[in-house]
């Protein structure tokens, strides 16, 4: 068991700098996160929800709407899109938060950030490049499709998208390292602007018109807020305690 | 100390009534259903380009003198108890999102970082920090070699400086550094979060205070107390963050101000004699122009806007854009070095919580030739929300189960921030681009290239905030490297030929054309520029009034050599 006082989960503080496999965390007892993990396992922010003013409700509720279908992206398209999403954000199975929906909507609508690199194409045309490419590496490694290829052989190209060490293809009419910032701008914002990220990491969420109250230092927590799983060995701690458990 | 703040939020602003204007039970700008409306083919007085902290601050000022205003504001009249929500991504439509092309060596990244759109301009959305400039920040030529002398000094702006901090009003702990001086309201509580970055930096000797920031704290007319909520880069729904939402608009509006929101100015119009007669916009892309016509011109629209719309003023008088005989219009824009470094904790600090300005520090404000650059930083804590906290552990090269990790540890980090004083470069510069928006309009092209005194300063500050927090405990540290902030562009000076408007931000070569914004300053210290915008406006203001502003005496153009005032540490 690691122990998250110490931080021994932490990646930077790993011999390896990765990250240990998520089976340490405990379950999620109370609402969704994403792969029903978490570090607050009986905190669901959408508890909270009676307490948010109507205009963030609505907001923030139609990110639990079904999602899709895809808009902006062909189905050509899809399935590297899908593959993209699931390894940037480790989400490997259900229940996911729809990234690949999110980040589709938002280039459907025409909702960009505001500046555009001069070596780069517009950023709705620089998706479309990084997915043609992420299959014109896959193809090249692996002789098969991005989606098709396995975990780990995405992680590998990813890896290189990352350091802007991809070439060939439409690599080559992109600064990569660059494409990489723009498609993970999008995935991030996608990814933790969903209530079910929100309860996975702790996050009060909306605080309009309650606010916070409780900022420290005699506790951080408000009454709706849970604390986080702790290291403890639930059975190991009854038997070293039996006067406490009886 | 002023008397005035020792009275502590008792003693409200004079000359300005926002505070008693707002409805304590909605967030809407009082008066927009009757507001006055000009009818455009009238001559008003003053056409002001943008809504935001210099065009809010000018217009009510000048407005409660008599004067008739129009504001052209490109973004919406926002109606914050619908348009504004809690949350991160839902605050997109708050950003100047239209395109801009971002060139040069160190590209700055735009939008939600610090470019504002609608009413109340990018206050809306900044933090909330309100320090103000240094003394020396107006002769950094003439004191370190770097940089450029203002034609104007500190003590053209103080009178200001102090008056609007009784009208946003400044919550914070007397201020030790640059000028020393007082606010008008306390400070506020400090998070657990902040206490731990406090902690590190007294360890090593550092000196932090508390504020100073545009935040209600206490009774402010019908302004409510703030709620901790820690939403301020996302627009505040209770109002109590200053903005010229809140703070000068409602005043401005009960003056007969007009303001003509979702109407982008495309140029200002020249009369035979070379006056400015008004300013051309459009209401809708495709639509039909309109010219407001004014006796007078007022340009607010910030760093890129400014120079954006004085290059694409082009007439037989001016080819190259308006006032830019000399090649000045858009060169020296600059920005502020904004690392951001976090440090763990095993205990929980939920850092969300709480406005993110808390403490600052300016003990490394000042130039120490020891450190190896001129000029300095401050140091101000800072708490990214979720999607903030996300990029901030990308940049450390997290991405998947990693990024998930950090992210699900996100309640026991607390974050510090620095403002690098980068200095002015005139190949740092605002240029119209081949790119069109949906108006037909050239798009801004901004290139920035760090020199080596910039690349300099920000590794020694990182060095700073990261020890600050090794020496607080910190179990794991990361960095983001980013930018903030915005100033320059078309500076002040003393003469046509280093400078786009003179000492009273009057344009060279037109006789009734100000710009009042951030584009004029010609340094910016390591001071986040909202504060000294709006002291800008207000002297222009009153100059404007006077007349003395109009002057054309060379001397009163060229402004006076820099008074020298002590800075704190000397």
């Amino acid at each position: 068991m690691l122990d998250r006082d110490k931080g021994e989960h932490l990646p930077n503080l790993r011999p390896d700098r990765r990250p240990p496999h998520p089976s340490w965390l405990p379950r999620q007892r109370r609402g969704t996160t994403p792969q029903m993990i978490g570090r607050y396992p009986d905190f669901d922010v959408l508890d909270a929800v009676d307490t948010w003013d109507p205009a963030t409700k609505k907001v923030v509720l139609a990110r639990l709407e079904p999602a899709g279908p895809l808009r902006f992206f062909g189905p050509e398209e899809e399935p590297a899109l899908r593959a993209l999403c699931d390894v940037t954000t480790a989400q490997d199975r259900e229940p996911r938060v729809p990234v690949a929906e999110l980040v589709d909507a938002k280039l459907a609508d025409g909702e960009l950030d505001g500046f555009q690199y001069a070596d780069m194409p517009d950023d709705r045309d620089t998706w479309h490049l990084v997915l043609a490419g992420l299959d014109h590496s896959a193809r090249d490694r692996y002789a098969r499709s991005f989606a098709r290829c396995t975990v780990e052989e995405q992680q590998d190209v990813v890896r290189d998208l990352s350091q802007g060490a991809l070439s060939g293809g439409t690599w080559d009419s992109l600064n990569v390292r660059r494409a990489w910032s723009v498609c993970m701008r999008a995935i991030l914002a996608g990814f933790y602007s969903h209530p079910w990220a929100w309860n996975e990491i702790g996050f009060g969420g909306p605080a309009y018109p309650r606010g916070y109250m409780r900022t420290g230092p005699t506790s951080v927590l408000e009454p709706f807020e849970t604390p986080g799983a702790t290291a403890e060995d639930a059975a190991q701690a009854v038997a070293d305690n039996p006067e406490v458990f009886g | 100390m002023s008397v005035r703040n020792l009275l502590k939020g008792s003693a409200g602003p004079t000359d300005n009534d926002s505070r008693f204007l707002l409805d304590v039970h909605s967030r809407q700008l009082p008066g927009e259903s009757t507001m006055s409306r000009y009818d455009e083919s009238v001559e008003v007085d003053l056409v002001v380009v943008g809504a935001g902290a210099g065009g809010s601050v000018l217009a009510q000022r000048l407005a409660r003198r008599g004067w008739r205003v129009v504001i052209i504001e490109a973004g919406p009249f926002w109606h914050p108890d619908d348009d504004w929500v809690s949350d991160e991504a839902g605050s997109h439509g708050l950003y100047w999102t239209q395109n801009r092309i971002i060139g040069g060596s160190d590209p700055i990244e735009l939008g939600k970082n610090n470019s504002g759109r609608g009413v109340g301009g990018s206050m809306v959305h900044y933090a909330g920090y309100t320090p103000r400039f240094h003394p020396s920040d107006f002769a950094t030529f003439s004191r370190d070699g770097v940089g450029a002398d203002w034609p104007i000094s500190y003590d053209d702006l103080l009178p200001h400086y102090e008056q609007v901090e009784r009208e946003l009003p400044v919550a914070g702990q007397n201020w030790p550094w640059g000028h020393p001086h007082s606010y008008p309201f306390s400070p506020h509580p400090v998070s657990e979060a902040a206490g731990k970055v406090w902690r590190g930096a007294r360890a090593r000797g550092i000196e932090m205070r508390v504020g100073p920031v545009g935040i209600v704290n206490g009774t402010f007319g019908n302004r409510p107390h703030c709620i901790y909520r820690g939403y301020c880069l996302q627009g505040c729904k209770v109002n109590a963050k200053a903005s010229p939402y809140v703070t000068h608009l409602p005043d401005a509006l009960a003056h007969a101000v007009e303001i003509r929101s979702g109407c982008m100015a495309s140029r200002v119009e020249l009369d035979e004699r070379g006056r400015a007669t008004g300013v051309v916009y459009l209401e809708e892309a495709g639509g039909p122009e309109h010219l407001q016509r004014a006796a007078f011109v007022a340009i607010a629209g910030y760093s890129i806007e400014t120079p954006r719309l004085l290059l694409s003023s082009t007439s037989r008088r001016f080819p190259d854009g308006l006032g830019n005989d000399h090649d000045q219009v858009g060169r020296y824009v600059m920005v502020q070095g904004a690392t951001q470094t976090a440090g763990r904790w095993p205990e929980e600090l939920r850092m969300y919580k709480s406005p993110p300005p808390e403490i600052s520090s300016e003990d490394f404000y000042e130039t120490d030739l020891s450190r190896g650059f001129a000029r300095g930083f401050s140091i101000q804590t800072v708490s990214p929300l979720p999607i903030g906290w996300a990029e901030h552990v990308l940049a450390d090269g997290h991405w998947g189960a990693a990024l998930r990790e950090y992210m699900r540890d996100y309640n026991h980090w607390a974050t510090v921030g620095v403002l690098n004083e980068l200095l002015a470069q005139p190949e740092n510069r605002v240029t119209l681009a081949s790119q069109t928006d949906q108006y037909g309009l050239p798009v801004a092209r901004m290139d920035y290239t760090l020199c080596d005194n910039d690349k300099a300063n920000i590794a020694y500050s990182t060095t700073v905030t990261t020890d600050i927090l090794k020496a607080a405990g910190a179990q794991d540290v990361l960095t983001i490297k980013r930018f903030a902030h915005l100033i320059g562009g078309a500076r002040m000076g003393s003469s046509p030929a280093s400078s786009v408007v003179d000492a009273n931000q009057r344009l060279w070569g037109v006789p009734n054309l100000f710009l009042a914004d951030g584009s004029v300053c010609p340094t910016q210290g390591s001071a986040n520029p909202a504060l000294t915008i709006m002291a800008l406006a207000s002297r222009l203001a009153a100059r404007m009034a006077d007349g003395s502003a109009m002057s054309d005496d060379p001397e009163a153009r060229a402004g006076r050599p820099p008074r020298q005032v002590a800075n704190a540490q000397e």
